[in-house]
């Protein structure tokens, strides 16, 4: 049978000081909402602020929004751009990057 | 639940019908095959036919279809992997399974099953070529995890999976495509990032990781590649036995993989490849509801011309512009609706390749099919019914026209003999031609044999015309045998039958020792078609726009010039010209001024007479009925605004009619009208 993708939603939660932009992705991380996030992380990393990124409440991460943090993990290595990724990964999509090959990917240059 | 039983048929119908294009595709791939058995783009072609077949049989219910299929395309494998040679054997044991494959398709709607005698002689065959054992005779396709090594033992495969740029806009996701690979064994996997852009370039719903993968597995590579089954043909896929050991886990490191990958695309010039998808997309409708939509445009072309008669007789402005537009959006909608139609006539053609492969064999002929302008379209209905008139065609040729090896030798021909579909366009008509380089039409043999038949009399005089058109009489057959091929005389009466019920026309040109040509002049479609409305006294006739050139004027001073001849000049060049008053026996008085409309037709440029010509009509062809189907110079009839019916000439057999009479004498001018001829609609 085909492998069809689920049905994602993503909830994003913005949370802005001076120096620091955090932003927390919850729910599936996926390519209904890529446009969406590709937006947000050139919006934060535009900023000029340290952008931290939260992928606590996240239950499913796809192929799309693995290349958008790590493109956005290579843009932070521009001098004065800082981009981290803070909490810890729910381990089931830890496993779940690991068994696509990401385990040696790291997303947070 | 019904509406999941309904959903179930609907699939299983629409795989159907994606299954007899693939096999078409295939048997004409297999065809050209063998002429080229070296091309290995073709072995590729008809593989992932099979591969395709397989995939969607086995998805779709046809376990049967899918674990036959399954052992054909193992030999096309070996193949592609350079371990099997084509030979004409193992293209003929294909196109004999792609017959079982056909009847296993149709098995399901109640249609003749397949062979299943048949079927496993060609599955031992198969696996003799192959030199696979014998396993899952009639059973479903093996299971992924299940062993395609015969010995049971796990393997190594090296894998590389590059997705292509749309698949998850297209809904797969390939981590699920990981994952069950994941399943089939031990699998080290290295996701290369390589390729991704800067955030500022990335699209965001493109695919841009590719994975390099070490697959321990005791499954085979046709349970592998069924893992990419559904994406194969968009994505980048390799999958190699690992000759040597499997590499342990630190061997297969990112830094590695990385430096492979930097390896690979700086050989491929920095670029991935892809199996280019088709950027066309397409949606499959059911004819009949086409049928009904292009009914309904034309219900509502006759209702615009009814409006449009209202406004003209009401002489109300508004209404004039609402009808304008009106006529406007129709015409579009009619143009749109025809398009959608139009199909070109290639998979007919190609149909054919088999057909005389097999006659070839039979017959122990050497003949080649050449095909050309076999992207020229014509209406889907028309395509429809055109098979069978062909296949008699090809049949006759193959059989009668071509001669044997021997007397080819001996009339110094080349020895392989050629039989010439074609098509093309010409007016608002498709000519399609079956020619060969046979012996031709014994002229004399076709007279003697309706003489003795009581189809003409001993001292008829005919033209070589005439004498052509008799092989398509009823019963009409100079074969002095009959074969299974053909001889019963009965193909040449279908193929008429055929092409006048299609509104078409059959010409016969023959030259002896140098081969027959039959063209078939057929109209582009049947249903709608842009007329020129013209009237003589009382009556309307629509003639096809495509066919005229141009009105002019004919005073009696020109009839005069003329001296009783019926030709006109026209920029110093002689027109003949058909007086349709005359022609059609219609009593009433002649205005001042006529009107010629120039018509090209097959024998040259040609005048129509008519009172008045009203102007240009969109055309919804209504067939006359059985009742007129004689009337030969007549296509159809169409109602105008008014609700008055007028009928729909074909030009091209008018003037033949005209022509024939002047050759027979039957009139001192060109045309003649007789009881027989005269439409009753007059």
């Amino acid at each position: 049978m085909p492998c069809l993708r689920k049905e994602l939603v993503l909830s994003v939660v913005q949370e802005e000081s001076q120096e620091l932009s955090v932003i927390r992705l919850g729910g599936s991380v996926g390519i209904a909402s890529a446009a969406e996030l590709k937006k947000l992380l050139l919006q934060a990393l535009g900023s000029g602020k340290e952008v931290r990124v939260s992928l606590e409440s996240a239950t499913d991460l796809d192929v799309t929004a693995v290349q958008l943090l790590w493109a956005a993990g290579c843009e932070a290595k521009r001098p004065g751009a800082r981009f981290t990724f803070i909490e810890a990964m729910p381990e089931e999509i830890s496993i779940a990057l690991g068994d696509a090959g990401f385990e040696k990917v790291s997303l947070s240059k | 639940m019904p509406s999941n039983a309904n959903n179930i048929d609907r699939f299983k119908q629409s795989f159907r019908e994606e299954a007899r294009e693939i096999l078409v595709e295939l048997e004409s791939a297999l065809l050209e095959l063998n002429g080229n058995p070296e091309d290995l783009e073709l072995v590729g072609r008809v593989f992932r036919s099979l591969h395709t077949l397989k995939g969607s049989g086995a998805m779709f219910g046809f376990d049967e279809l899918a674990a036959f299929t399954h052992h054909l395309e193992t030999a096309f494998d070996e193949v592609r992997n350079g371990r099997l040679k084509i030979d004409s054997e193992l293209v003929d044991l294909t196109l004999a399974a792609l017959d079982q494959i056909k009847a296993m398709l149709e098995e399901d709607s109640g249609n003749a099953a397949a062979d299943s005698g048949a079927c496993a002689e060609i599955l031992a065959k198969v696996r003799q070529m192959t030199g696979t054992a014998e396993s899952h005779p009639a059973g479903p396709v093996p299971e992924q995890a299940s062993p395609a090594d015969e010995s049971g033992a796990t393997c190594d495969w090296q894998i590389r999976f590059a997705p292509g740029p749309e698949l998850m806009l297209k809904g797969t996701d390939p981590l699920l495509l990981l994952r069950e690979l994941k399943q089939m064994g031990d699998l080290r996997i290295v996701a290369s990032m390589a390729a991704v852009p800067p955030l500022g370039e990335l699209e965001p719903e493109r695919c841009y990781i590719s994975w390099e993968m070490v697959l321990s597995t005791a499954a085979g590579r046709d349970a592998i590649r069924d893992v990419f089954i559904f994406v194969e043909d968009s994505c980048e896929l390799s999958i190699e036995s690992a000759s040597s050991p499997a590499p342990s886990a630190a061997a297969c490191t990112p830094d590695v993989t990385a430096k492979a990958l930097e390896e690979q695309r700086a050989l491929s010039g920095g670029r991935r490849i892809y199996d280019k998808p088709s950027n066309a997309s397409s949606l499959r409708v059911p004819a009949a509801k086409l049928d009904q939509f292009v009914d309904l445009v034309g219900e509502l072309v006759t209702v615009q011309a009814r409006l449009s008669e209202i406004a003209t007789r009401r002489d109300d402005l508004e209404i004039t512009e609402v009808s304008e537009e009106i006529e406007r959006l129709t015409s579009s909608l009619r143009e749109n609706s025809m398009n959608i139609r139009m199909t070109p006539i290639r998979a007919t053609f190609e149909k054919f390749r088999r057909l005389v492969h097999d006659l070839a064999r039979d017959l122990d002929k050497d003949v080649e099919l050449t095909i050309e302008g076999a992207d020229t379209e014509l209406d889907k209905t028309v395509i429809d019914r055109l098979s069978d008139p062909l296949m008699h065609l090809i049949r006759n040729s193959m059989d009668h026209g071509i001669e044997p090896g021997d007397v080819r030798a001996a009339d110094g021909k080349r020895p392989t003999a050629t039989i010439r579909l074609s098509a093309r366009h010409s007016g608002a008509s498709v000519l399609v031609e079956v020619s060969d380089d046979g012996g031709g039409i014994d002229v004399d043999a076709v007279r003697n044999r309706a003489i003795e038949k009581g189809l003409i009399a001993a001292d008829a005089v005919l033209t070589e015309a005439e004498i052509f058109a008799l092989l398509f009489e009823p019963g009409f057959s100079t074969a002095k045998q009959v074969t299974d091929i053909s001889g019963r005389g009965v193909g040449m009466d279908v193929v008429r039958q055929s092409v006048e019920s299609l509104r078409g026309t059959i010409d016969v040109a023959s030259k002896r020792g140098q081969g027959t040509s039959v063209t078939l002049r057929l109209p582009l479609t049947l249903a709608i078609i842009d007329g020129l409305l013209v009237k003589i006294g009382n009556a309307n006739f629509v003639m096809p726009l495509a066919n005229t050139l141009e009105c002019i004027e004919l005073t009696r001073e020109d009839v005069a010039k003329a001296n009783g001849r019926h030709v006109a000049e026209v920029r110093g060049e002689i027109l003949p010209y058909i007086r349709l008053r005359e022609y059609f026996n219609i009593h009433s008085e002649r205005p001042e001024i006529e009107q010629i409309m120039v018509v090209e037709t097959e024998e040259g440029r040609y005048g129509f007479v008519v009172d008045q010509v009203l102007g240009d009509h969109q055309t919804v062809i209504k067939n006359l009925g059985r009742f007129y189907r004689h009337v030969k110079f007549v296509s159809g009839a169409t109602i105008l605004g008014n609700g008055t019916v007028a009928l729909i000439l074909d030009p091209h057999r008018l003037v033949k009619d005209a022509l024939h009479a002047n050759t027979r004498g039957a009139r001192g001018h060109s045309v003649a009208v007789t009881g027989s001829r005269r439409p009753k609609g007059d």
